[in-house]
């Protein structure tokens, strides 16, 4: 047997398993990627809104946001959908070099788009969030490899983290019109998957919506990827005693809770607040 | 060959084509090595590919003027309709019977390459066993089951929409061009282990089979044969088919199948039915069982 003894079989339950993955595909991942694309960019008008919708999503608390929302209905089907991606990718024989058509010019790059995007979200998980919050594996393990930079309470700590090097910068761009692309045209192929438009000229329309929220979502990606670039410092000349400092490392003060701190559901009851810090307050500009 | 113009004939007369080079890829037997090999074939008028085969085989020298044993290959109709004569011609699946010469050397002036099917064990140079596509219809059951000591009156109508449909399906030959064509449809070629008897072979055989993608071709027939009045009494079958291990859902849309079929077969149109049909059948085995 040739290729199929790269990927393992699997089995009865390859209907149900591609079925699933193709709808973790769109919800909740492709939904989570509209939401989180069309939040950041939010920063194209300024750090002060950037940071208003951090404390939206944030204001629900740690525990909620991390045991109801990151690892249910994010990381757990990202990572759901990526194994079974590589798999499906390690399955097939790639031939767009014999077979030049446009359909299978977006297969391939699919297949292409996927890997890139799998691998560019593991990386960025790490980089912001640093996959894990508990305090001994922030500690030793993602701040001296420079990750979990993203402080939701110091949302401007993100463009910070991307202005720092133009490779970040590069990996931003690819990995963010990866997963748009992947994203858009994989709704076009749920839509044959599922049978929504089955007649060839069904699926010839049903580019047009498709190719429209890909287009509309890579806008939003560019959008906040700029802004995350040109985006200042907030409040120039009354910079929060947090933010002089680099952000990797630590330095719990009385009144500014560390990352590790707002990290740790464990150590909730002694890091939340009951407002936003007070360094905020006279940060409008 | 001066006027009237051949149709055929795109710029190039034979003034200017008075041979041309095959190139073949040859393989003496199963699971042999396979290895390239150049003929010169002095240019015809209105040539194919089988009667290119035809005058390698007369000549049975290479370019270079060595002796070889003539190259191995099928065909049967002449006219598309029986897919036997399936083979890579210039990097594209077809039928040699109606990949014309002079068409050819205008996409790829002074030679022609040839292969086998890539996706199905090779037998000997240009003959593949293409048995797996013949237990894909078995598993499927590709036919209406009317055998009966009985007499069953006649069976029902059927609309005009199904039967054009059902007559475009029908066109299907079992070349294997989609299957070529396919990226999710991977060659299962087994060793025969020492030993091993030839049921034994063929029973190890059937199992890899069956746990292969069924491919395009199937998807369609299942098609035809579930919108048949007398075939959907029994779609329960192939719709267990459709969706079990190396069903529907190995298909990537890449959408190759129905740019190469040489019968024109809306694949993909079948494709997305069976889609939608397969969901809601696992849906109903879990909740109506």
């Amino acid at each position: 047997m040739e290729a199929n003894c790269l990927a393992p079989s699997l089995g009865r339950y390859e209907f149900v398993l591609r079925r699933l993955h193709s709808l973790t595909g769109l919800m909740p991942i492709g939904g989570y990627l509209a939401f989180h694309l069309l939040t950041n960019a939010s920063i194209i008008d300024g750090v002060e809104v950037y940071q208003r919708r951090a404390d939206q999503i944030h204001e629900l608390g740690v525990t909620t946001v991390v045991l109801l929302l990151e690892w249910p209905i994010i990381f757990i089907p990202i990572l759901f959908h990526g194994i079974l991606g590589i798999v499906i990718v390690s399955r097939g024989k790639r031939n767009v070099a014999d077979y030049p058509f446009i359909g299978n010019i977006r297969y391939t790059l699919q297949r292409w788009t996927g890997v890139i995007a799998f691998l560019f979200i593991i990386w960025h998980v790490f980089h912001m969030h640093g996959w894990f919050k508990a305090s001994w594996w922030v500690e030793n393990v993602v701040r001296p490899l420079g990750g979990g930079r993203f402080d939701p309470h110091n949302a401007y700590t993100a463009a910070q983290a991307i202005q720092e090097s133009v490779w970040v910068q590069a990996m931003f761009f690819v990995g963010v019109l990866a997963s748009v692309y992947h994203f858009a045209n994989g709704l076009w192929t749920m839509g044959i998957t599922w049978g929504v438009w089955t007649s060839p000229r069904a699926q010839r329309w049903a580019n047009v919506p498709c190719a429209a929220v890909g287009v509309f979502l890579a806008c939003a990606g560019v959008a906040a990827l700029i802004g995350m670039l040109v985006a200042d410092k907030p409040g120039a000349g009354q910079v929060p005693p947090v933010q002089t400092q680099d952000s990797r490392i630590p330095t719990p003060t009385a009144s500014v809770p560390s990352p590790v701190e707002f990290a740790n559901p464990a150590r909730i009851e002694v890091s939340r607040f009951p407002s936003s810090p007070p360094q905020r307050a006279g940060r409008t500009t | 060959m001066s006027s009237p113009r051949d149709p055929y004939e795109h710029g190039g007369g034979p003034a200017r084509r008075e041979a041309f080079d095959v190139v073949v890829l040859r393989q003496d037997g199963p699971g042999k090595p396979s290895y390239w090999e150049r003929h010169r074939v002095a240019y015809e008028p209105d040539m194919n590919v089988i009667s290119v085969l035809q005058r390698i085989a007369a000549n049975a020298r290479t370019a270079e003027g060595k002796p070889v044993a003539p190259i191995a290959w099928e065909c049967n109709c002449l006219e598309e309709v029986c897919g036997a004569c399936t083979m890579v011609i210039n990097r594209r699946v077809r039928q040699a019977c109606t990949a014309l010469v002079d068409r050819l050397l205008d996409e790829h002036p002074g030679q022609i390459e040839l292969r086998p099917m890539s996706k199905f064990p090779v037998i000997r140079d240009l003959v593949v066993d293409r048995s797996r596509m013949f237990e894909t219809l078995k598993k499927i059951r590709a036919w209406l089951p009317v055998d009966s000591y009985l007499d069953m009156g006649p069976g029902p109508r059927q609309s005009q929409d199904n039967q054009e449909l059902a007559y475009v399906l029908s066109k299907c030959m079992t070349c294997g061009c989609c299957l070529e064509a396919c990226p999710q449809y991977v060659k299962i070629e087994l060793q025969r282990q020492p030993g091993e008897t030839d049921e034994q072979f063929d029973q190890r055989q059937k199992a890899a089979f069956d746990r292969g993608f069924l491919g395009a071709f199937a998807i369609a027939q299942i098609d035809l044969f579930n919108t048949n009045p007398i075939g959907e009494m029994t779609s329960r079958e192939r719709l267990d088919a459709l969706v079990a291990e190396g069903g529907i859902q190995v298909c990537g849309n890449a959408q190759n199948c129905v740019r190469v079929c040489p019968k024109e077969i809306p694949l993909t149109r079948s494709i997305a039915r069976a889609g939608r049909i397969a969901t809601r059948h696992v849906l109903k085995r879990w909740f109506d069982r």
